[in-house]
Formats: structure tokens, C-alpha cells, sequence
């Protein structure tokens, strides 16, 4: 191990079309190093650990610039397979085990030792006889490594989650020549003494002389657990720091930034607004997968655009989807001043709330059927508008869903062949636009918007944000913004509040210094760490 | 642009090739009525009077020849094994001598002849047309009789039976006469006076006829020409036959090589109207190959296949002369007796349980419902509207409960639907035998159970077909069957248009959707099973009133299928569809099916093969259509 690093990443830029997602970006790891890969969600993370193990995603789409050096030697590593034999490993966020099978064999899958037999002579390789004791021998002394007692011939399915990572760290260490180890986001679903453990661990296998990176927005594991820090910000190296040398203030900052003025900017309101408050959520709880929302309370004022922020998976999204009734929520819900019956999506639309989902298209579209029939279809199925009546019988009014159709096209432009273009031909921004319009042809008095600009493009970003103003300021609609994009929280929310592992971390002015809004993510109340950042 | 510039090329060239087909086929079709027409068939039916009477005349050399050589040899006083032994020589001999100096057609001065068979034709086709004129005289004289004495006889049967005679029966009887066509008793028809006047004519222009044959023919004598008689007389009298049976006639009997100079001439007249059908169809190509992008992108490629197999097979039935617009009713018929069951699709295809091929569960209600109301007596219109009634009643519970299975079983309805179709079927097959049905009509005559085929013709037999129908060149217009089928549509879209119609198409097309505006997405899902058990009850009736029998045991089976490809075809997905594709579907599906039929007979005529091939093309679409399950691009 002649090199300094193990692991050398040169000016890596990588394009999706037009798309720069990295941009010249670099990363060395020295062995026995744990090296922190920080940054937000689309940062380029995932990319440039795509590009380290060949991802057929970037090869497909037009390789990358930049160099890959191991061990000091340039290499062009075009496949995860060949990734595996180059001594790079990666702990997978999502556990790739298989449920069925004991913990040694899914240590040794597709490393099995094998003993020839009679059949294996004639008919080749493949039919050997596995050699149990050996591989379960083999297993044992993984697991010993990352400190785990249970006997290797447990059947993986019923372990605790905890349990699962290490078994898949195991599975890593157990591959010889191994030099260098990923971990993604290893301790987004473990408990803390789990966590703490697995840090334990990760410390003991670089001592022996293996390299991590471990990619997490945890900043208190970071300092923890790291040697050396990159971070990155907007595809670009925002800065490589030592852990010693850095505060986790800095690092916040240098994770959040300022990313410019923002495009829309909202005018600055003539009155302050009134302390009523329209919604009052108390201990909120919505168990909806990926996005857990574990106990959240807060209230938004009458006439306000409230911004919710915080990273992916974090819960921020559980929040109004288990408001408008689309997942299991518990809790107490006040909206003007009546409680608020939850689970309950028709009785949500009823009482003068409208949502537009993050899921444009899972939930927030029909995308066969017409712009026409997604607009008119909630004010029709709640206040039974768009149509004729006789008796008991229902006619959809051609006349009056195409006049209110092609009003919504005109005010939020919607670009379009026409009205009856299916909802899924449109491009990403419009589909948007789309949903928006649904929500606003029910003419709520309370509108949740969630990830309302992920995945269109920046004119379609800056007209919904613009709509999203007009209607809070013209019509007075109460707005609920939630984005994993600080930024267009900041530039026209009156108050944002941050949410991290299922729980309001803290309710932020939109003009609070970077570092509050990189620590909230964090999951630490700026106000505590004043001290420590005043320190560093 | 290459592409574009080759398909435009090709496009050109198949446009020229039609344009020349057809102006062929046009001026082969003036021909047959103009000079040219006239001229080649009197030629044609001058050769084969000299082909036929050629024959005739080495038959009678031969027969001199051979009494000849009998004479000889007995004169000689020779054995009966020496005359046979003459006998045989005789005729190798005269044979070999005559047939090799039959006439040369082409020198030979034929303008006698020409002017004596037309003298000949012209005595004929008036003793022909007074013939028919007296056997129609007669036949009307019989008839007359037959109902005098038909008159008579009811009024003394009348009289004689007092017992109540059911309506029923009378309108059986009523509908019994008007099918069979009387038929009249012609052996006591003589030849009038007149008739024989214009025979003695007519022999007398054979005279004429006789002498020019003698002028071409040396040695020929009266004997030999009164044999020839009845032969030259048919040949000319059937000179009245139309110019392709005239042709062809005339070249089975080996005359086209006779008529070298015109034979191409003749080939365009005989074949004029082929040659337009397939002008057509090559212009059809040539705008299929201009177009195909923007029809591609139109119709769906699935569609344009099935739409090009039934006009290539609209072609051939022309070509082979079959009856376009009988085949076209028929088809229409079917699609009209098969939409319903279609029509079934759409709203599980809607409410999200994909394509019913469960459809055999409603089909079975229609079915039990058809056989209460034979039980029961009803027959008419009151047993159509009791049988669809009962059937939907039945529907409507078991689809209900089918629905909540289908609930439970979200995601693998495919599987399911088949799984229930068939499990029905053959539960039934069970009930069939157990059921406690009375009538005569619908037990076995012998032993427990229903009859596998039922016949409809004393309940609600065509009762749909026959309202209003009326016939426009061959094509027969089922009005009741169109307007049902046109009404059931009709409401199905109205429905789809209801509010509940809306929130159904939206959970079957996006449950999470639906869900999120509050719309009970299983609710939805019940309702369009519910409704498409109903349709399959609904249709079967339809289908058997058109069919005129009800088939029990495993004759529901496939229908489901059938239903199923016929909206797949029509351009419908497993997710999405429209009425449209209902009525696309079942015509084209159908229509192959009856034009694929007799026209597969012609083209292969022995007659085993068509239910090999029935089975084939139904099958066959069948799949192809499953293999297009995606529907048509959203575009």
C-alpha cells in the first residue's frame, strides 16, 4: 500500500443531458480513514458513489469527466461486479438481504465455498457441493468483527433492523482484498445505542485498515466518528475539512449556503398578520412509510405561508398527507377553531382544505384521462359542481368543465395541445400546474402544497411559486409549503419550520442565518448550540 | 428523408399499377356488352359448335369405317375373332386418319355457319321464352287450384277440431308457410301448340345449320347429323349464359388455345371485375403505404392489421365471387349479438379489475334467466324482457359477491377472473344435470338434466333481429339488434359521464388518486363488477335471441375471452377504454370471423378443413389480441 490514498477521485463532472449534477468535483480517502461524504438531498451524493462502482446509469448516459484512482492507479471501473473486485464495498441503505436464507449464506452469497463431487467433475463448477462449516466458520469471524454475537445460522428474516446492517456489514468485510467501504446513510433507520454501536464498529474496521466513506446529514455521528469531511453543495465541492479543524456550525453552513437570491421573492406584507391561528395541530403522528411523522405540533396563522423544510425521509411530507387523510394519522387537529377529523380524505376537501401532492404522479394525477377531467374532478366529486342533474341521475356539463378548464390553462399557463391532452403526456411543470388547478378550481380556503418545484424545470418553478404568492395575497388563501428546498422556502414563506426524524425541530424565520437552518436539519435546535457555535 | 422518399416511390408505383388495373377492369367490363364482347363470344360459341361437332364427325367416320371393315370381312366369310380383330384396326385406322385433319379453325370460312346458328339461336330463344311463358301459366293454374282445395280442406279441419289451438302454434304455422316456398307439381305440363310450332322451326333453321356443317365437314351423312342435333341446340341455346360461364365453358372444354389472337382480349373481359376489385385493394396499398405513419399513430398498429386482414379478406370474397353483402349483414349481425357481451368490459376495465374474464358468472344468470322464462311459457317480447329481467336480478348478487372477492384479492385479477370464469362454468355444468326444470323442451327426452342446445324458436327467437329489419341489396339491416346494441352504448356512456361513472373510471384508473378525494375505491370497484356481470347477463340473452339456441355446459367457457380480445382489438388496454372501442372491436373481430369462414373454404375447398380453421382464427385473434393488452398509445 505504496499510495497515500486508497481511493483518489479527480475532478469528476457528470451530465444528465443538459443536467450538470457534478460539477468537478474531488474526493481522496487515505486508508484506515472513516471519511464523511456530507451534503442535502441532490447534492450529488449518490452520483459520485454511482460513478465510483460503474453504475449502469452512468455509462448509459454518457459516462463522466474526471479520474478514478486505487491505491495511487488510474482505473476505469466499469461495472459494480468489477467495483467488488477492485476491494471497494458498499453497505446499502436499503438492506439487500435475503429473508429466507441464514445469516452465513447470505454472508457468502455468490462467494460460497464449494467442494468438488461427482456430479461438479462432469458437469462443471456450478453443482459443487457448498462447504457449510467452512463458510459458517468464515461467517463467524465476520461477525466477531462487527461485534455480534448471534449464531450465524439464524434465518435473517425476523432479525431487528439493527441486526440486518450488520449482517450486511458483515457480508462486506467478509469479501477479501477488501479496502474500501460505503456506507449510506448506515444509521438512518437504527436506534441510537444501535447507532452508537455501529460507529464503535465502523472505528474498529478502519483500524484495521480499511477506508470509509460514510455518507449521512447526521453532523453530531460526523464529528463523532470522522476523520476528514467533504462536502458538497448544489453538485459543486463546497469544502474538505479535517474533523478536528471544523465546528459542526461550519459545516452546516457549508452544507446549506446561500444559494443566491432566490427567483420569486414575496412583497413584503403592508400589515402584520393577525394571531389567529387557522390550524392547530397538536402531537401529530401519521405513519405514512419512508416519511414518518412521530410527534409533531405547530399552528399557522390565518392568511400566513407557512413553509415546512427538512431532509428527505424525514417526515415533512407525513405532515399534510396525514392531515388531508391519505395515511393513517392519530392526533388532535383544530382547523378554525373546529376539531378536525382525521382520516377522513372527503370530509378534508369538505371543510375548505385542498391539497397538492408530492406524488404528482401516484396521487396527484389521473394520467390517462384529460387536463379537463383531472381539474374538474375534485370540485365534482366533493361539491358535486360540473354537472347536470336530473333526478337522481348525473351528467357530466361538458360546456361548463371545458369553460373552467381553459380559464385555468390561461391563468397558470398551462402549456398544452389542448384541454383534452391526456395528463400524462404533459411535461413535468405542467402536470404540476395541473394538480395546482385541481386544487384551486375547489376554491379552498387552506391549500397544502407539498414539493410543489421537485422535477420541473425553472420557468414552470417560478410560476408556481408566483401563483402560490398571488393566491395567499390576492384571494388570502392560507398556503402550507412544504420543499426540501430551503431556499424557495426562505424567499416567500412568513415562517418555516424544520422537521427532522418525525418531529418539529424548530420554527425558523425565512431570514435565519444558514447555519440555524443546517443544524435544525440536523435535528439540533439552533438555540442550544449558540454556545458552541460562538465557540468554534 | 430516404424513408420518406422510398415509401413515396413505392406509393407512386402501386398507385400507377392500381390505376391500370382498373382502367383494365373497366374497359374489360365495356367490352363484354360492346362489339368486341358480342363478337368474341359468338367466336367462342362458333368454335366450340365446331370442337363439339369436330368430334362428332370423327365418331361418325369411325363408325363407318368400322361397319366397312365388318362387311369385308364377312363378305370373306371370315371367324368372329377376325371381324372383332378387323373391327379394332378399322377404327385405330380411321382415328389415326381423322382426328389428325380436323379442321384448321382459323381458315376455315365460317360465315355460313355464323348466319345459320344465329338463324338457329334466334328460333330457339323464342321457343325457350315461350316454354317459360307456358310453364308460368301453369304453375299460377296450379297454385290456384292447391289453395282452392288447401281452403276447403282447413275450413272442414276447423270445423272438425273443436279443441283450443294456443296462439303460439298459429304463429308458428303462420311463420312456417312463409318460410317454405309451395311447390308446385310440374308432370302434367304438355307442350302447347305454340311451342311445338316454334320446335318445328327451330329444326327447320337446324337444316340450315346441318348443310353449313356438311359444306365444312366431307362425307358427313344425314344420320350423323341428326345425332348432332340435340348437342349443336344446347351449345347454341346456351350462348344466353353470361360471358364468364361462357368462358369459362369454353376453356375447360380445351378451346383456349383456339382462340390464341383474342384469348388475352377475352382473359380482360372474363376477368374484368376481379381486375377492378384488386385495382382497388392495390390502391388501398398504395394509400396504406403513403400513410402508414400517421396511421400507424392513428389507428394503433393492432388495429390497422385486423382492419387490412378484413378488407384483404372483403377482396378475396369478391375475387372468389362469394356474396359480399350477405357476408357484410352477417357480420353485422354478429357484432350486434357479441357487442353486448363486450360491452361487458368496459366498466370492469374502468372500475380497475381489468378485463371480467369472468364473465361466464353473468353470462350463467342470463342463461338461467332464459330458461325460466322457456319454463315458465312466456314467450315474445313479455319472456325477452322477463328473461333479461330474472338474469339481471341473478347478476346483480352474484356480482355483488364476486366484486368483494375481487376486493380481496387486489393486484392479481387477471388470474382471478379466469380462475372464477371457468370454476362457474363448470359448477354449472353440474347444476345443468341437478336442476329441477319441467318442460319438455328443455329436459333430454330420455334420462335427468337440460339439454346442451336449446332451441329458442317458441320463446324469443330473433326477436331483436327481426324488429324493423329490412333488406337493401343483399344486405339485411337487423334495425332491432343495431338499436339495442346502439341504446346499451348509449347508456354505458351516460353512465361513464355520472358522477359515480367519473369516480368509478378515476379508482380503477388511479386508486390513490380516487382515495385522495375521499371516493371509496372498493364501492367503485363492486359497482363496475356488479354492472359487468349485469352486461354479460344482459348479453348472452341478446347473443341467443340472434343465435336462436341457448347453449348450457361448457359453453360459456371461451366467451369471456372472445368479449375480451374484441375490446382489446378495438384498441381498448387493460386499464383503459372507451365505447368505441367496444364497437371497432366487435366488428372487426367479428367480421374476420365471418368472412375469414367461407372465404378460408374457397381457398381451401375440402370441407374438414373450416373448423380446423374456425378454431385457428378465433384462437389466433384471441391471442394476438392479448399480445396487444397494452392498448393503443396515448398520442
Amino acid at each position: 500500500m505504496g499510495a497515500e490514498y486508497v481511493l483518489e477521485m479527480k475532478n469528476i463532472t457528470k451530465r444528465y443531458g443538459e443536467n450538470t449534477v457534478l460539477e468537478d468535483v474531488s474526493l481522496s480517502v487515505r486508508p484506515g480513514e472513516i471519511h464523511a461524504l456530507l451534503g442535502e438531498n441532490g447534492a450529488g451524493k449518490s452520483t459520485l458513489m454511482n460513478v465510483l462502482f460503474g453504475m449502469p446509469v452512468i455509462h448509459t448516459t454518457g459516462g463522466f469527466e474526471g479520474s478514478v484512482s486505487i491505491d495511487g492507479e488510474k482505473v476505469n471501473i466499469a461495472s459494480p461486479n468489477e467495483a467488488m473486485l477492485k476491494g471497494i464495498g458498499m453497505v446499502h441503505q436499503e438492506f439487500m438481504l435475503l429473508p429466507g436464507f441464514t445469516i452465513t449464506e447470505n454472508i457468502k452469497l455468490n462467494r460460497e465455498i464449494s467442494r468438488p463431487n461427482l456430479v461438479s467433475r462432469v458437469l462443471g463448477k456450478n453443482l459443487e457441493t457448498l462447504d457449510m462449516p467452512a463458510m459458517a466458520r468464515d461467517a463467524r469471524k465476520a461477525l466477531d468483527k462487527v461485534g455480534m454475537s448471534i449464531e450465524e445460522y439464524t434465518l435473517v428474516k425476523g432479525l431487528p433492523v439493527g441486526y440486518m446492517q450488520f449482517v450486511e456489514i458483515a457480508r462486506e468485510i467478509d469479501k477479501t482484498g477488501i479496502k474500501l467501504l460505503v456506507f449510506d446513510e448506515p444509521t438512518a433507520v437504527l436506534t441510537e445505542s444501535e447507532a452508537q454501536q455501529l460507529i464503535q464498529v465502523m472505528k474498529q474496521i478502519a483500524q484495521s485498515g480499511i477506508a470509509i466513506i460514510f455518507i449521512t446529514h447526521r453532523l453530531e455521528e460526523v464529528m463523532a466518528a470522522s476523520n476528514a469531511i467533504t462536502i458538497l453543495r448544489d453538485g459543486k465541492l463546497a469544502a474538505t475539512r479535517n474533523t478536528q479543524e471544523t465546528t459542526m456550525v461550519e459545516m452546516a453552513e457549508l452544507m446549506i449556503g446561500r444559494k443566491g437570491q432566490g427567483m420569486v421573492s414575496a412583497p413584503p406584507r403592508t400589515q402584520p398578520l393577525p394571531d389567529k391561528l387557522v390550524l392547530e395541530i397538536d402531537h401529530l403522528a401519521v405513519d405514512m412509510p419512508g416519511e414518518e411523522v412521530k410527534d409533531v405540533s405547530f399552528g399557522v396563522r390565518e392568511g400566513e405561508i407557512f413553509g415546512i423544510g427538512g431532509l428527505a425521509g424525514q417526515g415533512k411530507v407525513g405532515i399534510p398527507n396525514g392531515i388531508m387523510g391519505l395515511y393513517p394519522a392519530q392526533g388532535q387537529v383544530r382547523f378554525m377553531g373546529q376539531p378536525f377529523a382525521l382520516n377522513n380524505a372527503g370530509a378534508a376537501l369538505r371543510s375548505g382544505m385542498a391539497m397538492v401532492s408530492e406524488d404528482r404522479r401516484g396521487v396527484g394525477l389521473l394520467l390517462d384521462q384529460s387536463i379537463e377531467d383531472n381539474i374538474v374532478f375534485s370540485a365534482m366529486q366533493i361539491y358535486g359542481q360540473f354537472l347536470y342533474k336530473i333526478g337522481p341521475f348525473t351528467n357530466k356539463n361538458g360546456r361548463a368543465c371545458r369553460k373552467v378548464t381553459d380559464e385555468m390553462i390561461q391563468e397558470l399557463d398551462i402549456r398544452c395541445t389542448s384541454a383534452s391532452q391526456p395528463a400524462g403526456t404533459l411535461s413535468g411543470g405542467n402536470q404540476q400546474k395541473v394538480c395546482i388547478a385541481r386544487a384551486l378550481v375547489l376554491n379552498p380556503k387552506f391549500l397544502f402544497v407539498a414539493e410543489p418545484t421537485r422535477g420541473i424545470d425553472i420557468g414552470a418553478k417560478k410560476l408556481v411559486l408566483e401563483t402560490l404568492v398571488r393566491l395567499n395575497r390576492e384571494k388570502g388563501m392560507t398556503v402550507v409549503m412544504v420543499s426540501s428546498e430551503l431556499q424557495e422556502l426562505c424567499s416567500i414563506c412568513d415562517r418555516v419550520a424544520i422537521v427532522s426524524e418525525g418531529a418539529v425541530v424548530d420554527v425558523l424565520a425565512p431570514d435565519s442565518s444558514e447555519a440555524d437552518f443546517g443544524l435544525a436539519m440536523s435535528g439540533i435546535k439552533p438555540g442550544d448550540m449558540k454556545g458552541g457555535a460562538d465557540n468554534g | 428523408m430516404a424513408k420518406r422518399l422510398s415509401q413515396k416511390l413505392a406509393a407512386v408505383v402501386l398507385f400507377v399499377l392500381a390505376i391500370a388495373l382498373v382502367c383494365t377492369g373497366i374497359f374489360g367490363l365495356n367490352g363484354r356488352s360492346g362489339v368486341t364482347g358480342q363478337q368474341i363470344i359468338d367466336e367462342m360459341g362458333l368454335r366450340s359448335l365446331l370442337v363439339a361437332t369436330g368430334e362428332g364427325v370423327v365418331e361418325s367416320y369411325v363408325d363407318i369405317a368400322k361397319q366397312e371393315a365388318t362387311a369385308q370381312v364377312r363378305a370373306a366369310g371370315g371367324s368372329m375373332a377376325e371381324i372383332r380383330e378387323a373391327v379394332q384396326k378399322a377404327e385405330e385406322e380411321a382415328r389415326a386418319t381423322y382426328s389428325n385433319t380436323t379442321l384448321d379453325y382459323d381458315s376455315v370460312d365460317t360465315t355460313q355457319l355464323s348466319g345459320a346458328v344465329e338463324q338457329l339461336r334466334e328460333a330457339l330463344n323464342a321457343y325457350y321464352a315461350e316454354e317459360a311463358a307456358a310453364r308460368e301459366a301453369y304453375a299460377d293454374m296450379m297454385l290456384a287450384q292447391m289453395e282452392l282445395e288447401a281452403a276447403s280442406g282447413t275450413a272442414e279441419d276447423a270445423l272438425v277440431d273443436e279443441g283450443p289451438v294456443s296462439a303460439e302454434e298459429d304463429i308458428s304455422d303462420a311463420e312456417m308457410e312463409l318460410e317454405t316456398e309451395p311447390t308446385v307439381d310440374m308432370s302434367g305440363f304438355v307442350a302447347t301448340d305454340e311451342m311445338n310450332r316454334l320446335m318445328e322451326q327451330a329444326e327447320a333453321a337446324y337444316v340450315g345449320v346441318s348443310e353449313a356443317l356438311a359444306a365444312l365437314y366431307e362425307g358427313m351423312d344425314a344420320q350423323a347429323f341428326d345425332a348432332l342435333q340435340d348437342t349443336v341446340m344446347a351449345l347454341v341455346s346456351q350462348s344466353g349464359d353470361t360471358f364468364e360461364t361462357m368462358f369459362d365453358r369454353f376453356q375447360a372444354s380445351g378451346g383456349g388455345e383456339a382462340l390464341t389472337d383474342d384469348l388475352w382480349n377475352a382473359r380482360v373481359i372474363r376477368y374484368g371485375d376481379d381486375l377492378i376489385t384488386v385495382g382497388i385493394a392495390v390502391l388501398l396499398t398504395a394509400l396504406l403505404v403513403l400513410f402508414y405513419q400517421f396511421l400507424v399513430t392513428k389507428l394503433g398498429l393492432p388495429r390497422l392489421i385486423i382492419g387490412l386482414f378484413f378488407l384483404l379478406l372483403c377482396v378475396l370474397g369478391t375475387v372468389y365471387d362469394l356474396s359480399l353483402p350477405t357476408l357484410l349483414s352477417n357480420s353485422v349481425v354478429r357484432m350486434g349479438m357479441n357487442s353486448i357481451l363486450v360491452l361487458a368490459m368496459v366498466p370492469g376495465i374502468q372500475c380497475g379489475i381489468s378485463l371480467n374474464l369472468g364473465l361466464p358468472l353473468g353470462i350463467v344468470g342470463g342463461l338461467l334467466g332464459g330458461l325460466l322464462c322457456i319454463e315458465l311459457g312466456y314467450s315474445g317480447w313479455g319472456g325477452f324482457l322477463f328473461a333479461i329481467a330474472v338474469g339481471i336480478l341473478i347478476a346483480m348478487v352474484v356480482g355483488y359477491l364476486y366484486g368483494l372477492l375481487l376486493n380481496r384479492l387486489k393486484g392479481s385479477e387477471m388470474a382471478v377472473t379466469t380462475y372464477v370464469g371457468y370454476s362457474i362454468v363448470s359448477l354449472m355444468c353440474i347444476a345443468w344435470m341437478l336442476l329441477p326444470f319441467k318442460s319438455t323442451v328443455l329436459r333430454w327426452p330420455l334420462g335427468p338434466g337440460l339439454r346442451a342446445t336449446l332451441r329458442l324458436d317458441s320463446s324469443y327467437k330473433h326477436i331483436l333481429n327481426n324488429l324493423w329489419s329490412f333488406e337493401i341489396g343483399g344486405f339485411t339491416v337487423a334495425t332491432g339488434l343495431l338499436l339495442f346494441m346502439a341504446l346499451c352504448c348509449l347508456l354505458m356512456w351516460l353512465f361513464l359521464r355520472s358522477k359515480t361513472g367519473v369516480a368509478m373510471s378515476a379508482a380503477g384508473n388511479n386508486p390513490r388518486f380516487a382515495e385522495a378525494t375521499g371516493i371509496n375505491v372498493d364501492k367503485m370497484r363492486i359497482i363496475g363488477t356488479v354492472l359487468s356481470t349485469i352486461l354479460g347477463a344482459v348479453g348472452i340473452i341478446v347473443y341467443s335471441q340472434s343465435y336462436g339456441f341457448m347453449q348450457l355446459y361448457t359453453a360459456p367457457r371461451q366467451m369471456g375471452f372472445i368479449a375480451a380480445s374484441a375490446i382489446l382489438i378495438g384498441g381498448a388496454s387493460t386499464s383503459r377504454c372507451r365505447i368505441s372501442h367496444v364497437i371497432i372491436g366487435t366488428f372487426l373481430f367479428q367480421g374476420v370471423l365471418t368472412l375469414g369462414m367461407p372465404v378460408a373454404n374457397v381457398l381451401v375447398p375440402q370441407s374438414t378443413i373450416s373448423e380446423t380453421l374456425r378454431i385457428l382464427i378465433s384462437n389466433g385473434i384471441i391471442l394476438y389480441a392479448l399480445t396487444k393488452s397494452g392498448g393503443v398509445s396515448r398520442a
